[in-house]
């Protein structure tokens, strides 16, 4: 916390030095976005911001390697999801080694609270998040995406993946509430094994950066 | 009676009682797998270890009888860490998974680790033993992977339905159970198996992936399916019905539930249920509003007078049959309920479980109430002699008949209350719609002359009302307003009125039913081979 607290000193005496030197950064700024071409503000919707990699933005279904749906309808999101804005039904799937997909997987992204829950509680990585976080449509049915309009997200998602915690992340909101009630209603403190370190694919980029649409991301 | 003390707290219980038992009646849920209240004690999962004072070793509750004395620790630090060790011998070889099984919600692995296991697994998942999963075996799934061993099963099979079909094979760590040569299940009872399993090894082939069962609400009612008059709870989720599962009443229905009783809840959500009134014009039926269509039988009723008829339906609750007594009894027409002699079956058991012949929930109701009067052969004739002005139907099973339809078509007006597109229905001038069972509140009167009491689950379809709201309806327009607005006070005025049931209240009922005296002989209703068994 203290790392982030400026110091302003406000013993400074009246006069004109400092307004000089405000006029001085206000000229910084107009010079540099004038002709350096450094401006804060970007050219929206046609630049986008770079946000986080853990940004939790529109939803995508993950894939197997033969293109169906990693999600096995457990019902794990639907269950935890607390703006109830997924539907699932379920079916059982030819191959018997995994049993069960879902037939049909909705999501009202206007009912979505952007919690990120859906994904924390996935036992499979079958949900995970876009940096996608522009929503428009022309009508709310349009804004209630089913099964393959949420994995072909996966393809063509230009801000690539985004929240998308890893097993036993220690950060992952569900995981905290359930390792709370097993301390305070059992005593219980399980060993956590340790966490496995982030990918260089996933890590975070420089925050803030703006790139132009359809720039590939930095790795 | 020997007295005993369980976690400090002391009960006096029948000789022969054993622990678990007592702890179940102090509230005390004893951890178990194999123990299930209506098979026998078997003794072979390990799970109810308890520590007894004065013993050098743990017992299993579901096997040690109380003694007099005797003092009992459920959670001691001995007890709790036998009932770890012993959920994690019986979870080294479990698949966990979870996210595909049925069973998640309502297994007894997954309560009992949360709240008695809750260690690190030091099993890896490739190194569990792999055995057969997803075997069909007709109305159940088998997973032998997902199975504890616990033979409640097998001993379902032996006790309750005689047919033997489980048993365990190979020795080890790769015993599994199996039916002989991949056999499916014949037997109508299969249902149970799933219910019986404590982990998710037997799953019901018809609910599989259906819905998972913590969205589900549990209402308590009564099986529809026969005279027997099941306990049973009807799961839904948002006003659709999913399943029905037993409820358990030991004077009724034990544990247990047949497979066409199971099915039953469908008839709930059919596409050919009748949403609204309908009146029969020139050559079609046409939509009407609900008064219009009461405006229209009520004027017949009463132009008819007595020279109507009135037939009621064994399906209907107690509740539907007094108001529409009420309602012949205002008009003054016949009234009969015996389509199809029901009456004769009522006592009969089509085999030696659960299910009888009488596939009508209330035809003892319908006697109780008196509401065989002058027969049905009479009522036909009076149709068919063309005495007939106005005829009501309680429901359609008049209209299905094929000896009726003359006689039928000799009334000039016939109206009935119907849940769904039937066979017949033709016939009839103006539909009312029903409510089914699921969708109102009232009470049945089985076999035994039990009366026992049902929930409504999920709200009626479309404009359809329950057969005594119908019946009120007709009433208030005949100026013999029904005294009563909601099922309780119809069945207050019912008890005030059929002497067998005097004094009889819902609260009176209770959540496991009331025996009327007097009951009717044994000897008509039990067959004597498998009476042991149910």
């Amino acid at each position: 916390m203290a790392a982030n607290v400026v110091t302003v000193n406000r013993d400074l005496k009246p006069g004109v030095l400092p307004i000089l030197r405000g006029f001085w950064l206000i000229f910084q700024n107009f010079a540099q976005t004038l002709f350096a071409g450094k401006a804060a503000t970007i050219q929206y919707p046609e630049e986008k911001r770079m946000v986080s990699t853990r940004y939790r933005g529109i939803h995508i279904l993950t894939q197997r390697e033969d293109g169906t749906p990693k999600c096995v309808a457990c019902y794990m999101c639907a269950t935890v999801c607390p703006a109830e804005c997924i539907f699932i039904e379920s079916a059982e799937r030819p191959e018997r080694s995994i049993e069960k997909y879902p037939t049909r997987f909705e999501i009202d992204l206007l009912r979505c609270v952007y919690c990120g829950f859906c994904v924390d509680a996935c036992p499979e990585e079958a949900i995970i998040m876009s940096r996608e976080n522009d929503l428009v449509g022309t009508s709310r049915e349009e804004l209630v995406i089913d099964r393959d309009q949420l994995m072909a997200r996966g393809r063509i998602v230009a801000h690539g993946a985004g929240y998308r915690p890893q097993d036993h992340d220690l950060r992952r909101p569900v995981r905290i509430a359930a390792l709370e009630r097993l301390k305070t209603e059992h005593g219980i403190v399980p060993k956590m094994p340790e966490l496995s370190p982030v990918p260089e694919s996933v890590a975070p980029p420089t925050p803030l950066t703006t790139r132009k649409l359809g720039e590939s991301e930095k790795p | 009676m020997p007295k005993c003390t369980i976690d400090g707290r002391e009960i006096e219980v029948k000789a022969g009682t054993t622990v678990i038992q007592a702890a179940e009646q102090l509230g005390i849920r004893i951890p178990r797998f194999c123990w299930h209240p209506d098979l026998p004690v078997d003794g072979n999962c390990r799970m109810c270890l308890v520590e007894i004072e004065k013993q050098a070793k743990l017992q299993i509750a579901c096997n040690t009888q109380v003694a007099d004395g005797m003092v009992v620790h459920t959670e001691s630090p001995k007890a709790a860490e036998a009932h770890r060790t012993t959920l994690e011998f019986l979870l080294i070889n479990h698949p966990i998974d979870c996210p595909v099984c049925d069973q998640a919600g309502e297994c007894y692995l997954q309560d009992q680790y949360m709240d008695h296991g809750l260690y690190g697994s030091k099993v890896q998942l490739e190194d569990k033993v792999r055995k057969r999963k997803v075997v069909d075996l007709g109305p159940i799934m088998l997973d032998a992977e997902r199975c504890v061993l616990c033979s409640r099963c097998i001993r379902f099979e032996r006790e309750v339905t005689g047919t033997n079909l489980f048993e365990f094979v190979n020795r080890g760590d790769h015993v599994s159970i199996a039916t002989f040569e991949n056999r499916p299940i014949t037997h109508e009872y299969a249902g149970n198996l799933a219910d019986v399993c404590p982990v998710g090894a037997l799953l019901s082939h018809d609910f599989r992936f259906k819905m998972r069962v913590w969205f589900l609400k549990g209402h308590e009612s009564i099986c529809p399916g026969c005279s027997t008059g099941c306990n049973i709870y009807v799961d839904e989720r948002d006003g659709e019905v999913h399943r029905l599962r037993p409820r358990r009443n030991v004077d009724v229905n034990r544990s247990w539930m047949c497979d066409p009783g199971r099915t039953s809840f469908r008839q709930v959500g059919l596409e050919t249920r009748i949403p609204g009134a309908y009146v029969k014009g020139a050559t079609e039926f046409a939509g009407v509003p609900l008064p219009e269509a009461f405006d229209r039988v009520a004027q017949a009723l009463r132009e008819a007078g007595s020279a109507s008829a009135f037939l009621a339906t064994p399906q209907a609750s107690n509740e539907d049959l007094f108001a529409f007594r009420e309602l012949a009894d205002a008009v003054g027409g016949m009234l009969d309920f015996r389509v199809g002699d029901p009456q004769l079956l009522v006592r009969q058991r089509l085999d030696n479980i659960l299910q009888r012949r009488d596939r009508n929930p209330n035809t003892q109701g319908c006697l109780d109430q008196a509401l065989g009067r002058d027969g049905v052969a009479a009522i036909l004739s009076a149709c068919a002699a063309g005495k007939v002005g106005a005829l009501l139907l309680q429901g359609p099973e008049l209209l299905a008949q094929a000896q009726a339809v003359e006689a039928l078509a000799k009334v000039p007006f016939v109206a009935v209350m119907a849940s769904h597109d039937a066979p017949g229905l033709e016939h009839a001038h103006v539909v009312l719609p029903a409510a089914v069972w699921a969708e109102t509140e009232g009470t049945f009167t089985n076999y035994q002359r039990r009366v026992q009491r049902f929930r409504r689950a999920v709200l009626p379809a479309g404009d359809a009302q329950a057969r005594w709201e119908l019946a009120a309806s007709l009433l208030e327009r005949l100026g013999k307003p029904l005294a009563a607005s909601s099922p309780r006070e119809v069945f207050a005025l019912a008890s005030a009125s059929v002497a067998d049931y005097a004094g009889l209240d819902y609260r009176a009922i209770g959540p496991l039913g009331r025996q009327l005296t007097p009951a009717p002989a044994e000897a008509d209703d039990r067959g004597t081979a498998q009476q042991a068994h149910i």
